[in-house]
């Protein structure tokens, strides 16, 4: 990552959970920690607010996080990936977005501090991927 | 010649998630490799991960590392963001 001036925009983040509560406290907390400046989106539950992913919640979370440096999508678990997935076969193929592989809270706080200090998408993405190798004890 | 500078602040509170996530933040804009020291473990501070990982707490003796052709401004940088934002704790 290279020093940049300092702009609006930043790469956006979207948070797909089975649980509405769990995506949304990860993105209250990557926000805290991040300082605010980064548009995260809280991707979680069904449409009729079980546990569960939408596929719908998703589509329109990549929509509200593009700024126009592209958006980096953090799954919880298995068949987050599925619906994530799926949405992203049925995007324009000139959409900039990437799936990270990345603990789920580690990686949104990791990924969300890397784009608020200016970091392109590859970036983000790496950022949430090493979270992987943090240790905590 | 890229430049590599060092300070040593002493913390004024602990260094948990918000001042970790400033300092990483702030570590990020400058093109030089910058590291935290505290009590012999040394992070990167563009790692916000890293840095809470130190779990430094206050009165303890942090060192910030920089080298590269920013390396005294973002030390300087993170030595002022330190003092502020360890005051306000949490």
């Amino acid at each position: 990552m290279t020093a940049q001036p300092v702009s609006t925009g930043t790469v956006g983040i979207v948070l797909v959970s089975h649980s509405a509560e769990l995506a949304a406290g990860a993105a209250h907390l990557a926000a805290q920690v991040s300082g605010g400046t980064v548009t995260i989106i809280a991707a979680g539950g069904t449409d009729d607010g079980e546990l569960g992913t939408s596929a719908a919640k998703v589509e329109r979370g990549l929509r509200l996080a593009e700024s126009g440096l592209g958006v980096v999508v953090l799954p919880d678990l298995g068949s987050a990936v599925l619906t994530v997935r799926a949405v992203l076969e049925d995007e324009d193929p000139a959409t900039n977005v990437v799936m990270a592989d990345a603990p789920f809270v580690e990686g949104a706080v990791a990924a969300t501090v890397t784009a608020a200090a200016g970091g392109d998408i590859k970036a983000v993405a790496a950022a949430a991927e090493e979270a992987r190798n943090a240790r905590k004890l | 010649m890229p430049a590599s500078y060092e300070q040593q602040i002493t913390l004024v509170g602990d260094l948990h998630a918000r001042p970790a996530g400033a300092l990483a933040v702030a570590a990020g804009r400058f093109a030089s490799a910058v590291s935290v020291t505290a009590s012999g473990s040394t992070a990167d501070a563009k790692s916000v991960l890293g840095v809470m990982g130190l779990g430094a707490t206050s009165g303890q003796h942090i060192t910030i590392s920089a080298a590269g052709p920013d390396a005294r401004e973002a030390v300087a940088a993170l030595i002022a963001i330190l003092g502020e934002a360890t005051k306000v704790g949490s």
